[in-house]
């Protein structure tokens, strides 16, 4: 049987490259010529397809994988790896993968039209598998998505953002989504994790998932909001994406969560589509993943975003139609006090009874999800409360939409420089400060989650005029803080990190830099009309040679009010009480109050009116400072 | 130098301990019924990681190219086996369709509607009758998604 397969594979095989070999080098040759006269090799779309950059050494393919390259040279050598994408289409074969114009059809899209290459003179090839993946991804149009921040992780706030491929089903749910991601190993812990993610050690790949699978993971498992921005692209435009996702599949680049991240990478698919935008160019040393979209949207390339809410946030919409006696009938379906069918028998609306049973299944799910639940427990509940739910007819509980909050790309930006004058006792000064990214807890709340911070080495340099005293005041490595209020439903824990240096004054009316590190976790609720209000217990370590011995360890508690005055003023008033435990315990001890007020004047201008005291053994002094900054 | 770096330390490993989660088991549930949930809750790991792991936005999954996600180790369903893309979606989204099925609304009916081909006008009758045959659909906790395919086919001809 093979036999007698084999010998007119043989001689069709034979017969079909033979007379081919004798034309084929004339024609290739003639291609080569009109590429290097066309001057294909620094055609910008050449560069965007094999996500081509200038580097230190000339330029260079921010793809890592060799696989991704015909060339030996190609990831160096865009004149090579265009050499040996000609020679490529002369290449035919049975297996689909290894064949270049199915492995890469992008790349190949491109060179037949830019060279307009007689397909009669190539040798024919299929690519099922390419054509299947494409008929069953049936791109029609797409979207950019972005997935707001965590509410109890503020590095989740930078946000993520990924692909959909909008098919001809009218349910998103359907259409597939292009995800870029470091693979990460399971079984490093957080430390190993950040330096490999710092340096690239991981490697990016580029996934497709049904759309659902992402609403699932981002809104019912993250609790993240997704905002779904159409593209103002042709469907033509669409399916050379959907090529370049293709061509993609399996190829590593090495992921650096700074700048070549999950953002970052995904604007080369952009790009293919809208090769005359400016994306990749616009980013130097960090991607914010908030900042493509601005930049996407700056471009034209979209309008306003359709709103998709997490679960959370769902749960949250319901409890805040219902009165408390009916959040706390949803509380005892919960806590399996009450049974669900006994909800249908109270005497209240159908429609509050429907709510009721609505919020308790999604808290269900959430607990579920959380692993407070067995799988067991879980689908007895949820079936149970479901059971009942299924009584009342939709047409009685038809829930009010969900009020989407500010578009994320609405917020104020990413950097930030302030200047400020102050009076610290009698002795007045200066003070110019900035940082790259990202939030302080005053600045306004548009798209971004509320009562969280996340800074990066935010430096204040201060000049006392009186004396010609000039110091580094502060420099924040990291300030993450995360104050996320508890509530019937959600029981987040409030923490903050905070470390770097800053300039402390000692007894004598001296100073001296002093390295902090500062750790600490608690609660908030948000309780009207008060705000914000949070407990944390702090632990800080401080290091100088004025200390002795030269550090001071110490425990303490924090406690203020964050409360938003009106929609562009924020006010927080806070206290710390700090006890030293260890080294230098006496200069441990230190009481601090503060009351800050921030005014937002749009997303580009903000004043900033902070007044505070602060006792500690042998020294006291109120200080005042006025700050005016600027976002960019 | 050698306390200072022992406060530190200790002060970091307070630090991680204030900053961990709830406690909790991740799920890695595979198979064919209701509760399979697909991804890891990330509310499992303590904050910290989160922060980092939100941030690199990592993926710790090897399902990279899931353009037909597959249901072949599910009993399959008797009748239109021949839709695809109905099983996998009713496979993958077992949970959701169950809330929306006993809501009588939702996303979910909606997308399944569509891929049964129900016409428009018909929409509305057909997730009531869903709505009303939930224990039907649902009978036990322990169903799966063929059955679930089943009967809904069943009462929607």
């Amino acid at each position: 049987m093979l036999h007698r397969l084999a010998y007119p594979l043989f001689f069709l095989l034979l017969f079909s490259s033979l007379p081919g070999a004798a034309e084929t080098t004339p024609y290739r040759d003639e291609l080569k010529e009109s590429a290097t006269k066309l001057r294909l090799p620094d055609d910008r779309y050449w560069h965007v397809l094999l996500h081509y950059k200038p580097g230190l050494f000339g330029t260079e393919s921010l793809v890592d994988d060799p696989k991704f390259f015909l060339s030996p040279e190609g990831k160096h050598d865009p004149s090579a790896e265009l050499n040996a994408a000609i020679d490529g289409l002369f290449a035919g074969g049975l297996e689909e993968q290894t064949i270049p114009r199915c492995r890469f059809p992008a790349r190949y899209d491109w060179l037949i039209r830019r060279l307009t290459v007689d397909l009669t003179r190539l040798p024919e090839v299929s690519c099922p598998t390419l054509e299947e993946h494409r008929k069953r991804i049936d791109a029609k149009s797409a979207s950019l998505i972005f997935a707001s921040g965590h509410m109890n992780a503020p590095a989740s706030m930078f946000g993520h953002t990924f692909l959909r491929f909008d098919s001809s089903y009218e349910s998103p749910l359907l259409s597939y989504a292009v995800n870029y991601a470091a693979q990460i190993d399971r079984n490093d812990n957080g430390l190993v994790y950040a330096v490999k993610g710092i340096f690239g050690l991981y490697p990016g790949y580029f996934s497709i998932l049904p759309y659902y699978d992402k609403v699932k993971e981002y809104g019912n498992m993250d609790q993240r909001d997704l905002w779904e921005y159409r593209l103002n692209f042709t469907e033509e435009e669409v399916q050379r994406m959907v090529l370049h996702v293709l061509e993609l599949q399996g190829i590593y680049s090495d992921y650096f969560f700074f700048k070549e991240n999950c953002s970052y990478d995904l604007l080369f698919v952009l790009e293919i589509a809208a090769p005359t935008a400016t994306l990749t160019d616009r980013f130097h040393r960090f991607t914010i993943p908030i900042d493509t979209v601005k930049t996407v949207r700056a471009e034209g390339l979209i309008s306003d975003p359709v709103f998709r809410p997490s679960q959370a946030r769902k749960i949250r919409h319901i409890a805040s139609s219902l009165d408390e006696a009916d959040i706390g009938r949803a509380r005892s379906v919960l806590d399996n006090t009450v049974a669900p069918r006994e909800i249908l028998a109270v005497d209240i609306p159908d429609a509050d009874k429907g709510k009721i049973l609505d919020l308790a299944s999604e808290a269900v799910q959430l607990r579920y999800a959380k692993g407070q639940y067995t799988k067991e427990e879980y689908l007895r509940r949820f079936l149970t409360v479901l059971s009942a739910r299924s009584t009342i007819p939709a047409a009685e509980s038809l829930l009010t939409p969900i009020p989407a909050p500010e578009q994320p790309e609405s917020g104020h930006e990413s950097s930030r420089v302030a200047l400020a004058a102050g009076i610290r006792e009698e002795d007045p000064f200066l003070e110019v400060s900035g940082r790259p990214a990202y939030h302080d807890l005053l600045d306004a709340d548009d798209g971004f989650t509320p009562g969280s911070q996340i800074e990066f080495s935010r430096a204040t340099v201060r000049y006392y005029p009186d004396t010609g005293r000039f110091r580094l005041q502060e420099w924040d490595l990291v300030h993450i803080l995360s104050l996320a209020g508890r509530d019937d439903f959600f029981r987040p824990v409030s923490w903050k990190f905070r470390t770097g240096f800053a300039t402390k004054p000692f007894p004598g009316g001296s100073d001296a830099l002093v390295f902090f590190l500062n750790p600490g976790g608690g609660m908030a609720w948000d309780i009207r009309p008060l705000g914000l209000v949070h407990v944390l217990l702090e632990t800080e370590v401080n290091v100088a040679g004025r200390f002795n011995p030269d550090y001071t360890a110490g425990v303490g508690l924090s406690a203020g009010i964050l409360r938003q005055m009106t929609r562009s003023w924020k006010t927080l008033l806070a206290a710390r009480q700090m006890a030293g435990v260890l080294g230098d315990e006496k200069r441990g001890r230190e009481f601090s109050a503060i009351l800050r007020q921030g005014i937002s004047l749009g997303h580009r201008r903000a004043i900033f009116l902070d007044v505070g005291r602060t006792i500690s053994p042998g020294v006291h002094y109120n200080e005042g400072k006025f700050s005016v900054t600027f976002y960019f | 130098m050698k306390r200072i770096l022992g406060i530190v330390a200790l002060t970091l490993i307070f630090a991680s301990t204030s900053f961990a989660g709830p406690p909790g088991n991740a799920h890695h549930n595979t198979g064919c019924g209701l509760g399979t949930v697909l991804f890891q809750a990330n509310a499992n790991d303590s904050s910290l990681l989160q922060a980092f792991q939100a941030t690199t936005n990592g993926t710790m999954g090897n399902q990279t190219f899931g353009i037909s996600s597959g249901t072949s180790e599910c009993t399959q369903p008797k009748k239109f086996v021949q839709n695809e893309r109905l099983n996998e979606f009713v496979y993958a989204n077992l949970d959701t369709l169950a809330k929306d099925i006993a809501q009588g609304r939702g996303e979910s009916v909606q997308t399944l509607a569509e891929l049964m081909q129900v016409a428009p006008e018909k929409r509305e009758a057909f997730y009531r009758n869903l709505q009303t045959h939930f224990a039907e659909i649902f009978p036990r906790e322990n169903v799966e998604y063929a059955q679930v395919v089943d009967t809904i086919v069943r009462l929607s001809s």
